[in-house]
């Protein structure tokens, strides 16, 4: 259906400009023949040349407007289908990544299933081998749950959850609660800084945000990760920085990065894993939170920043980030209705 | 050759995947191999350039180095080290790309314990009769070129090159099947073991090579002829 649809588009235009330059061709016949006759049956009573000239005049420019209403159409014809190649290579990517990360922890399971099934294993091994099938299930579950969610998240279905909170304590707090489940060690990170505002913040959401940052920092990183979180105040606004001694990124793939599905492909980049979601993911919601998130990286092995800013409440108190809060109460209210 | 024989091979797991490279060392260790594992390209053809492997289990999307660009290192040093792909790409195309790369044989992620275990032995003992009928003739003479069977060099006057593993076995049965009719079935049972009757056009692709290296005029073959509806033929007489 969406297939049909996207052909449609560029069928429609070729269609209207074909037409287009028949009525060019058409119109300019028609008035060589109109000249032509004009100057056989009126003769000498009129100004031969003046006609002409003027017919001459309307079908130049006539002609002129729809040569450029084609080259208009072919140009919109090749930059829609430059672009729908370029949406089809990255979604055969995505389709490719999925495939791998979907594949991957099945196989670990059916592994040790049947290796349970067919053979006589000790407790301790058994044990070791649910652990590991518990934590593949759980691979599972979180991929399918982030492809769940993009369209979600593009509809504008997610319940964010939008409290008015102190952006300080609960970066710092999520921050904690990511490096530990990440079994980062205490010398692996620290927190410089702090920012004791309120934001309107969806700590649920804002979550995802700090670990696919952190899980970021860790996959790209040649030897033991080091991640600082920096917190600051910079025009009104909460700066959180998340500062790695990864293998950083060049300046041509920093444009891109935040692209759904795109993924960064580069022989020193040590890690294959990733269905190119997770940076879009923390661009879109921290898009809804009324912030803007960056990137910068000196380039290859020197090391990442990404930069989140989100609105002080008490300094902007715009509309935008008042009806987060509106909308999230709403929701509150009408959940509780629903529970009585 | 007694499956016993097989017993203590050594063999190399390349797998980012750590739960999946642990669960197979424990099943190959089980079956009684020695098996070591590589997380990733690096450092397979580190390992594999240290140790001596007598098969390689190789997975393709891996960190650093690609399945491919580490099964043609692994070709260029070893031509006759067995690789088995396994992978989550099941695409044809991947299949052709794997096989031409220099894999010998190919199994596809999720996979049944039981198939990865048959594989491996077989891959083994292919190995081995390889080894075995190669070490009485090592050499054989076909059309202007002397093929060698240890190394797969292929000497003429003018000319020398050298074949990939899967094309020597390929060369090989057809040598062992001398002036007998072979279909692509067979061919495939025997020196791919694979069974689908898809695959019949990896096959073609492979005699397409033999004939471009040995033929005159590989348009009109003299030594690997078709025979219609049925399969090849090998013959040195014309």
């Amino acid at each position: 259906m969406k297939k049909s649809r996207t052909l449609f588009y560029p069928i429609f235009i070729f269609v209207l400009a074909q037409f287009a330059w028949f009525v060019m061709v058409g119109l300019w016949i028609y008035r060589y023949i109109t000249s032509n006759m004009i100057s056989e049956y009126v003769g000498e009573h009129y100004s031969i040349q003046i006609v002409s000239k003027s017919a001459n005049v309307v079908a130049l420019v006539g002609g002129l407007i729809l040569m450029i209403t084609v080259s208009v159409a072919m140009a919109l014809i090749f930059r829609n289908l430059t672009s729908q190649l370029k949406i089809t290579i990255m979604y055969d990517n995505f389709i490719a990544n999925v495939t791998h990360e979907l594949k991957s922890p099945l196989s670990s399971i059916q592994l040790y299933l049947e290796t349970l099934n067919t053979r006589s294993v000790t407790p301790e091994k058994q044990k070791e081998f649910v652990n590991i099938m518990i934590k593949d299930a759980a691979r599972l579950k979180n991929l399918i749950e982030s492809i769940l969610s993009i369209s979600g998240m593009e509809l504008k279905k997610i319940p964010f959850d939008y409290q008015l909170v102190d952006a300080g304590e609960t970066f710092q707090r999520l921050f904690r609660e990511s490096t530990s489940q990440l079994k980062l060690g205490a010398e692996s990170v620290s927190i410089t800084g702090n920012a004791p505002y309120s934001c309107v913040i969806d700590p649920n959401t804002m979550r995802m945000v700090v670990d696919n940052l952190v899980d970021n920092a860790i996959k790209y990183s040649q030897s033991s990760p080091q991640i600082t979180m920096d917190l600051s105040i910079v025009r009104n606004h909460v700066v959180v920085k998340f500062i790695d001694n990864g293998i950083g990124i060049d300046q041509e793939e920093q444009k891109h990065i935040f692209k759904k599905f795109h993924r960064v492909y580069n022989r020193s980049v040590p890690n294959v894993k990733g269905t190119g979601l997770g940076l879009y993911f923390v661009k879109e919601i921290i898009k809804t939170h009324g912030g803007r998130v960056t990137v910068q990286s000196e380039g290859i092995g020197k090391g990442t920043t990404f930069r989140i800013e989100l609105p002080i409440y008490q300094a902007v108190k715009q509309r935008y980030i008042n009806n987060l809060l509106k909308l999230a109460q709403k929701r509150k209210n009408r959940q509780e209705e629903i529970n009585e | 050759m007694s499956d016993h024989d097989f017993k203590g091979s050594r063999i190399l797991i390349v797998e980012d995947e750590e739960s999946l490279a642990v669960g197979l060392e424990f099943n190959l260790n089980e079956e009684g191999y020695q098996v070591s594992i590589a997380p990733d390209g690096r450092q397979a053809i580190d390992q594999f350039d240290k140790e001596q492997f007598d098969l390689v289990i190789l997975d393709i999307m891996l960190p650093y180095l690609n399945g491919y660009e580490v099964a043609e290192h692994m070709r260029q040093s070893d031509p006759q080290i067995p690789i088995l792909m396994l992978t989550a790409r099941t695409g044809i195309k991947d299949r052709i790309k794997g096989l031409e790369t220099g894999a010998d044989d190919y199994i596809a992620k999720p996979f049944h314990l039981e198939e990865l275990l048959l594989r491996v032995k077989g891959m083994l003992r292919r190995k081995a009769w390889y080894k075995s009928t190669s070490n009485e003739n090592p050499t054989i003479v076909i059309g202007n070129y002397t093929v060698n069977f240890n190394n797969l060099h292929c000497v003429s006057a003018k000319n020398e090159f050298r074949l990939t593993p899967h094309e020597a076995m390929l060369l090989k049965y057809l040598i062992d099947h001398k002036d007998t009719v072979v279909s692509r079935q067979e061919l495939l049972e025997n020196v791919w073991q694979i069974d689908k009757p898809v695959e019949t056009r990896t096959v073609d692709i492979f005699m397409a090579r033999l004939r471009k290296y040995f033929e005159t005029n590989p348009k009109s073959p003299q030594i690997f002829k078709s025979v219609r509806s049925a399969g090849y033929l090998f013959s040195t007489e014309h």
